[in-house]
């Protein structure tokens, strides 16, 4: 190797190194926002950057979005101060609240105070559709499996309604039930036949169904569940503080005020799949709270 | 037919030069051949054209008039090489070491059994007691042996492939000067009173470091710098001929 | 009575059995919609997506990644060497074969070498959050301890003479000990290190996979969403990456052994070290991990006494043992058994460059991915489970056989060849027996690995303590986790004696290859 053309490189290094220190020391308070997208994250992390960029426009602080992908990592994150405003799941959000006292519900969509799952069937298994939910114990035996663990419409609930019913999780084949790691790949490997049955969000159901991503002879939905209370926005006791009275209220009514008629903001609620946030209040968890501890989610 | 190794207009490349230039030789049947040369003179790359293990780069190397490339495994076993290195396999006891001589007469599952010790050991003895050695030396690793004894395992194992051609690499470098004299009788096939109870009518072919044995030998070829310098019989060899080899 | 004399060789080949039942149980699972899945898969390996989103994303996690890698490598390196002087006896006493400072300190880093960095990445993030440098510190806290291990192991079987004859001089215990072993040393640090930066790229894509951030998370997320096209996309940068970075490790080394001149061991050295350290920084930096921001310690609520009782009660320990045991045994086996025997099947030049690109195949995607695809196609079960982590490691140990191979000389093979043995019979004698002690004794090390590793497939998977852990910190059951991390590490521990002891007995009849070429034990964990 030619020394000179090392020494070379290294003193760009350094430039750089050097510059990059400096940088940081003149930024100002940041406001983080974290979401864990329910599906097509891939696609999806990609784009939260638009939400980061109309926060910073209207609330006039530098926004940063740090993606998530993993439930009680934004938890944490959360807890630790390392994320401002996190898009959390109900039961993540309850479990959030827990260890962050004070934390604040800001909004939720349209479609979350009214929220279901759906349970899909490969239709080799030969389970037939649920018309009364006494029928889920059609279930035992087969294999079943659930999204992520910590998902509120992937399991918390799915699993709320069978035990309700009477069915444990060791009644399943092999003694458990599986976890997919996400909806996506709850659809795909129920409609591979890796497992006979699958519960997922509903409204992830729909958008693969309407995307022509799900083969009707192969996968079927076998029941919908009641609703429940499924995502919101929460943010971290304290904002006003840091960015100046009022900001927490501010922020809540920046993504109120998202409407599906602007087409820029079409694009961010497009993401969410919502036609627009709604105030939501902490009091609406609080079954979701009952139900975390009866399944152990919540200690 | 008597022409058992024919190599016509062998080249082969080194790093630099050739290790072999234009060589031209072929060995008859019952021929005992001793090859002449200082060390980097090409004895040994000479040794592996003629075992089939290097390939010329230009030039043909037959065995009974068929490419040394294209030879069955049943017809390889028919040249049989002691290696100056004698590249025993160290890992596994004598016993599987002169077994492995038999490897081209018999299939995979017979080398799997041998690993296992499952084959018979009679005939490994045999050749075990040829070279001087008794049976106590069958289940010893190669590691543990000395120098001398590796060297009748490796000639023990050659008695297994029973070859219809000997090549032997400097194989009396090294030696006591009585092994050496037993080894000389082993490889000329003349060994009935020697300490290798073993006796063939043997075409073979050797290198040779030191001059003053060619008269045991009934052919001499002389090679410098990877060429043939002369091929003839003993007592035609003048003795500048010879001291021109090792300028 | 024949004595039957079962040479290391076959055994290295016995493993392999643990194929029979769980490719019966696999193949008796698979079902047809999943093989379609399967396809797509392998066919989008030769369309893999250039939109550029996709390439700016995978670009982005390949750099975080590697960022991280450099980063925790480094300080696993520094303190690693440090620890490995602290626990060799040779460093405090040459003249004495035991030494209570060597022995204390050796003791103490057993712990940290226990538990898997994924559970260390696990357990971090849930006190300091989502920071790169959860995964900075979860690789480098057992890659320390391991590298601590490896390296005073090999200290110790330093010749002493040289130190004590400075000794007399009068020369201080530190100086005496640079100036008469740092030749010796430097190779080992030098090779042994290289690798070390293959696991910490390795350790840095699993972390990845459970959310760390890097390629990891842009593979699981692409793989999970089955979007083939684009997690090929990122395969192939990372891919690309890790065969050059092993084809450079093999360069180094081969360069300096060639000239054992200190001085240019000592440049290689600095450069290996200085360029991950200004690199790795800066990367972090830009990629606006802003690090005097992000790490915030806090603390979570400790479980008391009762606690740990309730939850030894409430966990099935006996079956998640079991469970990782079988795991741990069956992916042994097919890691083993599976390379000597693809070698032995298809010994051709042509099949052994095929057989290589499989490795590297299996050894760049993470288990957890790799049991995801092929639940695509078959019924979740133990067994999948560990064919995934069978493969992984397979992955890595089919490239040692390959890459021991090819250092060797291949003078048997070639004897035994001309003397008309088969091509199949003489690589078994010539090519693989010299190698099979040394394989067996890596094999020793590997099945270690695999039993920590097991987490990772069984969180996946629904299997073992590698599940229950998940399940434990996403429900923040503290005392569960503390147990389950107790419980996990003393199977580790045992595993860590059983293995050492196993590969001991190999070891022993290769002591003098081990002192020759300090590569030989180089791979150990």
């Amino acid at each position: 190797m030619n020394s000179n053309r090392i020494i070379h490189l290294l003193s760009w290094f350094c430039l750089f190194y050097a510059l990059s220190i400096v940088n940081p020391l003149f930024a100002s308070e940041i406001l983080t926002i974290g979401a864990i997208p329910d599906q097509k994250p891939e696609k999806l992390n990609r784009l939260y950057n638009l939400l980061a960029l109309e926060l910073s426009s209207t609330l006039n602080v530098p926004v940063r979005y740090i993606p998530v992908t993993n439930y009680p990592a934004a938890v944490t994150a959360f807890r630790t101060k390392g994320i401002d405003l996190v898009w959390f799941g109900g039961l993540t959000g309850v479990q959030a609240r827990l260890q962050t006292p004070g934390a604040i519900v800001l909004a939720q969509r349209d479609i979350d105070k009214t929220f279901r799952s759906v349970f899909i069937a490969n239709t080799k298994s030969g389970i037939e559709v649920v018309s009364s939910q006494s029928d889920l114990l059609n279930l035992k035996g087969k294999r079943f499996t659930f999204g992520s663990e910590s998902s509120t419409s992937g399991r918390l609930m799915p699993q709320h309604f069978l035990q309700q019913t009477g069915i444990t999780m060791k009644d399943f084949k092999g003694g458990r039930a599986g976890f997919s790691g996400s909806h996506d790949a709850t659809i795909a490997l129920v409609q591979s036949g890796s497992y006979d049955v699958g519960a997922l969000n509903e409204q992830v159901w729909l958008d693969n169904v309407k995307r022509g991503r799900v083969n009707g002879d192969k996968v079927v939905r076998i029941w919908r569940t009641p609703t429940y209370v499924d995502y919101h926005w929460l943010a971290q006791p304290g904002l006003d503080q840091r960015f100046g009275r009022g900001f927490t209220n501010k922020l809540k009514k920046s993504l109120l005020a998202l409407s599906y008629n602007s087409p820029r903001h079409k694009q961010i609620l497009d993401l969410f799949g919502a036609r627009k946030f709604i105030p939501a209040d902490k009091q609406q968890y609080n079954d979701i709270e009952k139900i975390g501890r009866q399944l152990g989610k919540i200690r | 037919m008597n022409k058992l190794l024919v190599l016509k207009d062998v080249y082969v490349r080194g790093c630099n030069q050739h290790r072999l230039k234009s060589i031209n030789l072929s060995v008859n049947y019952g021929e005992t051949i001793a090859i002449l040369g200082k060390s980097g003179a090409g004895k040994t790359s000479l040794i592996c054209v003629l075992n089939g293990t290097l390939h010329p780069d230009s030039g043909t190397a037959t065995w009974t008039d068929q490419d040394i490339k294209a030879l069955t495994s049943r017809q390889r076993k028919e040249i049989g090489t002691l290696w100056q290195d004698l590249r025993l396999v160290e890992e596994l006891n004598v016993e599987q070491n002169i077994n492995s001589g038999a490897l081209g007469s018999h299939g995979f599952f017979w080398a799997v059994r041998n690993l296992l010790g499952l084959i018979d050991s009679n005939s490994s003895a045999k050749c075990l007691n040829a070279v001087g050695l008794s049976d106590v030396y069958l289940n010893r690793p190669i590691k543990k042996l000395s120098g001398g004894q590796k060297q009748r395992v490796a000639i023990a194992r050659l008695i297994m492939q029973n070859p219809r051609i000997l090549l032997a690499d400097e194989p009396l470098s090294n030696l006591d000067p009585i092994l050496a004299t037993d080894m000389l009788a082993f490889i000329l096939g003349r060994s009935k009173n020697g300490l290798f109870q073993y006796h063939q009518q043997q075409t073979s072919i050797v290198t040779l470091h030191r001059p003053d044995l060619i008269s045991e030998f009934n052919r001499v070829v002389g090679l410098k710098d990877g060429q043939i310098i002369f091929d003839s019989i003993p007592s035609r060899i003048s003795s500048s001929e010879i001291s021109f080899l090792y300028t | 009575m024949r004595r039957y004399t079962l040479s290391p060789v076959l055994f290295c080949f016995l493993p392999a059995l643990s194929l029979i039942p769980v490719l019966y149980c696999v193949i008796r699972d698979i079902h047809g919609g999943g093989l379609y899945l399967l396809r797509d898969f392998f066919l989008a390996a030769f369309q893999p997506s250039l939109e550029v989103s996709v390439l700016n994303s995978a670009l982005k996690g390949l750099q975080i990644t590697i960022s991280i890698a450099l980063v925790s490598w480094l300080v696993s390196m520094f303190f690693g060497i440090i620890f490995a002087l602290l626990s060799s006896k040779i460093f405090w006493n040459p003249y004495s074969i035991n030494d209570w400072r060597a022995n204390f300190f050796k003791r103490i880093l057993v712990l940290p070498r226990s538990i898997h960095e994924l559970i260390w990445g696990l357990i971090l993030l849930q006190f300091f959050g989502l920071s790169p440098f959860v995964a900075i510190l979860a690789i480098s806290i057992p890659f320390t301890s391991i590298i601590a291990r490896v390296l005073s192991e090999q200290f110790d079987t330093l010749d002493s003479r040289d130190l004590i004859a400075l000794r007399h001089t009068g020369a201080s215990s530190f100086t005496a000990f640079l100036t008469a072993l740092l030749p010796d040393i430097l190779p080992i640090i030098n090779s042994y290190g290289g690798y070390r930066l293959e696991c910490a790229l390795r350790g840095a894509t699993l972390l990845g996979v459970f959310g760390l951030g890097g390629i990891g998370t842009e593979m699981q997320l692409t793989l999970q969403s089955l979007e083939f096209k684009e997690f090929w996309t990122s395969l192939w940068i990372l891919g690309l990456v890790v065969i050059s970075l092993e084809r450079f490790l093999i360069w180094t080394q081969k360069d300096t052994s060639n000239h054992s001149h200190l001085k240019k061991r000592l440049f290689v050295n600095i450069l290996l070290i200085s360029i991950p350290f200004i690199a790795g920084f800066i990367w972090l930096d830009v990629f606006d991990y802003n690090r005097y921001s992000t790490l915030h310690f806090s603390l979570v609520h400790l479980p008391n006494l009762s606690d740990i009782r309730i939850a030894f009660y409430t966990i099935p320990i006996l079956e998640h043992l079991v469970s990782t045991l079988a795991l741990t045994l069956l992916a042994a086996g097919i890691a083993i058994g599976i390379a000597p025997l693809a070698l032995i099947t298809w010994p051709t030049r042509l099949g052994s460059l095929l057989q290589g690109f499989l490795w590297a195949f299996f050894r760049l995607v993470p288990s957890p991915l790799l049991l995801l695809l092929l639940l695509l196609c078959t019924s979740p079960t133990v067994f999948v489970a560990a064919l995934a982590l069978g493969l992984n490691n397979l992955g890595v140990m089919g490239r040692l056989l390959q890459e021991r191979l090819s250092q060797q000389n291949k003078e048997c093979y070639w004897a035994l060849l001309s003397s008309g043995a088969g091509l199949r019979t003489a690589w078994l004698y010539g090519a693989f027996c010299p190698q099979s002690k040394s394989y067996l004794a890596y094999a020793g090390y590997r099945t270690d690995v695999i039993l920590r590793e097991t987490a990772s497939v069984g969180v996946v998977g629904g299997i073992g303590f590698g599940w229950q852990l998940q399940e434990s910190l996403s429900s923040f059951a503290w005392a569960e986790v503390l147990l389950v991390v107790a419980v996990y590490s003393v199977l580790t521990l045992i595993g860590e004696m059983v293995s050492e002891n196993l590969s001991s007995n190999w070891i022993k009849s290769n002591t003098i290859t081990l002192q020759n070429n300090p590569k030989e034990v180089n791979f150990s964990s």
